[in-house]
């Protein structure tokens, strides 16, 4: 052990090999940041959240791909009980990996005054924003869209039509899934971290994110309920908003049966209304973040 | 290394932290002194691009920073004076971090990082949590973070501060070879003490405006007198060599200093000395101390 308090000169090499400048640190931030989130480097209690959402959002793949494969050779060969639709539905559960996540990856930061050391490096409020949302949306992204790849792989390598065929008849899930996710993606993590940008500590940051979701959808659902089912209202929904969206990307309309079914114009409604979320959650960070960097 | 010119920075609410500053401060070991409030923190952060001035301009290693903020930080390196250091990661994992943030490989960030806290002492502690680290090695380790990148210019605000006598000599000791290493140090501090050990130029700030700047050793010789120690009456020598035309003042019954306004001044302090029959103990030129120099200037 050295003795507290000493320092030891012990010389110093000058460094001349590469230096990656301001793309480098923007991508070492995200790269920092998604390992943080995953529990990466860090003890396994921080690694049990991300890590069992994703065998969880895995297993109904996992599930239905099995059953498929058991009833191939009967008659209920064609039964599937998740749809490529309604598995982005699923998705949804991932706002609470979002709510553990975001405060995870701004909120210390803050909190420990972290940010005067990031924002003396190559970086901005900008380059802060577009990493911190970014790690979240990589990994929402990810954990949304691998259960799709298992289902997808699994459901064509037991097809009784054929692996090929299973592949030909479903060409259009190859675009629509990854857009429905990306949509998802990009709503969850830029209001998570917005929401969580407006706290120093951690628990807060979270509880305010469910909070905002939950409260969103209780007042909703009333006021749906009371227009008869089908309401311009339903757009205060913020967690159904995305699947507003997955649904003109599958059917090309909103949800007919759907609360904004007998809304005109609905769809237009839940485009503007995902706009103006990820908009203000976006323009919130940027002013929040404005100016720590001198841009 | 900086080059200020007429900068100002008044923040919101009227208070102006610097005021007209124009200066040019060379490469080397630079202190940047003055009281609290003297504008210190807020000219490191000007130099860092974190905050826009409000009139002048500042340029670092060459680069005007208003016009590249991002490009000037890429070649600093900052150790602040408050607690910025996230606590649940290990001091390894923090330098190394960074290391990257300032635009190097991982695996050479680990590199550096490894060295640089070998560097300040911290080798066997590296991979502990800085949540327990002390007071000093925390300091250390911020030392360590803002070096990582190897930058052509470190600022470091009140690096000593908390640290004991031992590890501020030492601190103070490694702060004054960076320049040999090729790294320019610009080194904030109400330390007087700390300048006067480790910088070779000054810059004196006070109210926001500067009030010295140039080499430490220039500064120090200002003072133009000399101290004469004898063994009794030093009021009787000093009103002596008043009657003689020189400036004499006694500090104690054995102790007095003279301004030297030519060479005939020490050669009437002989000749009073001499003519009074006192011993002549020493006569040696006196230097001010930085403290001095802060206090009495204009």
């Amino acid at each position: 052990m050295t003795a507290a308090g000493a320092v030891y000169d012990r010389g110093y090499r000058p460094y001349d090999g590469p230096r990656g400048g301001r793309g480098a640190a923007r991508i070492a931030l995200w790269r920092l940041s998604v390992r943080r989130a995953l529990g990466l480097r860090r003890s396994w209690r921080q690694k049990v959240l991300p890590w069992g959402l994703l065998v969880i959002a895995t297993i109904p793949a996992i599930v239905n791909v099995g059953v498929a494969y058991l009833t191939r050779d009967t008659p209920a060969r064609d039964f599937s009980f998740i749809t490529y639709r309604g598995y982005v539905g699923v998705s949804t559960a991932l706002l609470l990996f979002v709510a553990v996540a975001a405060p995870d990856v701004v909120c210390p930061d803050r909190r420990h005054r972290v940010l005067t050391l990031v924002f003396a490096r190559p970086l901005d409020g900008r380059d802060y924003v577009l990493a911190k949302v970014g790690a979240i949306a990589t990994i929402v992204f990810g954990f949304a869209f691998l259960p799709h790849v298992v289902l997808f792989l699994g459901q064509m390598l037991v097809a009784t039509e054929g692996a090929l065929a299973y592949l030909t008849d479903h060409l259009d899930v190859l675009w629509r899934v990854p857009l429905a996710v990306a949509l998802l993606t990009i709503y969850f993590a830029s209001a998570g971290v917005a929401v969580a940008a407006t706290t120093a500590r951690r628990v807060v940051g979270g509880v305010a994110i469910l909070a905002l979701f939950l409260v969103a959808t209780i007042v909703a659902g009333p006021l749906v309920a009371v227009a008869g089912g089908s309401s311009a209202w339903a757009l205060l929904d913020l967690p159904a908003l995305p699947l507003h969206l997955r649904d003109l990307v599958f059917l090309g309309q909103v949800d007919p049966d759907g609360p904004l079914g007998g809304v005109r114009a609905g769809g237009a409604g839940a485009i503007a209304a995902y706009v103006l979320v990820v908009t203000v959650s976006l323009g919130f960070l940027l002013l929040r973040y404005r100016g720590a960097g001198g841009e | 290394m900086l080059r200020a010119e007429r900068l100002t920075l008044v923040y919101p609410g009227g208070v102006r932290a610097l005021d007209d500053l124009t200066v040019e401060v060379p490469h080397g070991t630079v202190g940047l002194v003055g009281a609290n409030g003297a504008g210190k923190t807020t000219l490191l952060r000007l130099a860092l691009g974190q905050l826009p001035p409000s009139a002048g301009t500042i340029e670092v290693a060459g680069i005007p920073v208003a016009t590249d903020p991002v490009g000037v930080r890429a070649r600093l390196g900052y150790m602040p004076e408050h607690e910025c250091l996230p606590l649940d990661v290990s001091a390894a994992d923090l330098v190394a971090t960074f290391g990257e943030l300032a635009g190097l490989p991982p695996r050479a960030a680990r590199q550096r990082a490894s060295e640089v806290l070998d560097l300040v002492g911290l080798d066997e502690e590296r991979f502990r949590p800085v949540a327990g680290f002390s007071t000093g090695m925390r300091q250390r380790t911020k030392l360590a973070q803002a070096l990582v990148a190897d930058p052509e210019v470190v600022l470091l605000d009140e690096p000593t501060a908390g640290l004991d006598p031992m590890g501020r000599a030492e601190m103070l000791a490694l702060v004054g070879r960076l320049a040999g290493f090729g790294v320019s140090v610009l080194l904030a501090t109400h330390l007087l003490d700390d300048v006067q050990r480790s910088c070779d130029h000054v810059l004196m700030l006070d109210g926001g405006r500067l009030r010295h700047a140039g080499a430490t050793e220039a500064l120090l010789d200002r003072t133009g007198s000399v101290r004469v120690e004898v063994d009794r009456d030093a009021a009787e020598l000093a009103a002596a060599l008043a009657r003689r035309g020189c400036e004499a003042s006694a500090l104690d019954d054995a102790v007095l200093d003279v301004v030297v306004a030519s060479d005939d001044v020490l050669d009437a302090v002989r000749d009073a000395v001499d003519d009074l029959g006192l011993a002549l103990h020493a006569l040696s030129s006196r230097r001010t101390s930085l403290d001095e120099l802060f206090v009495d200037a204009p």
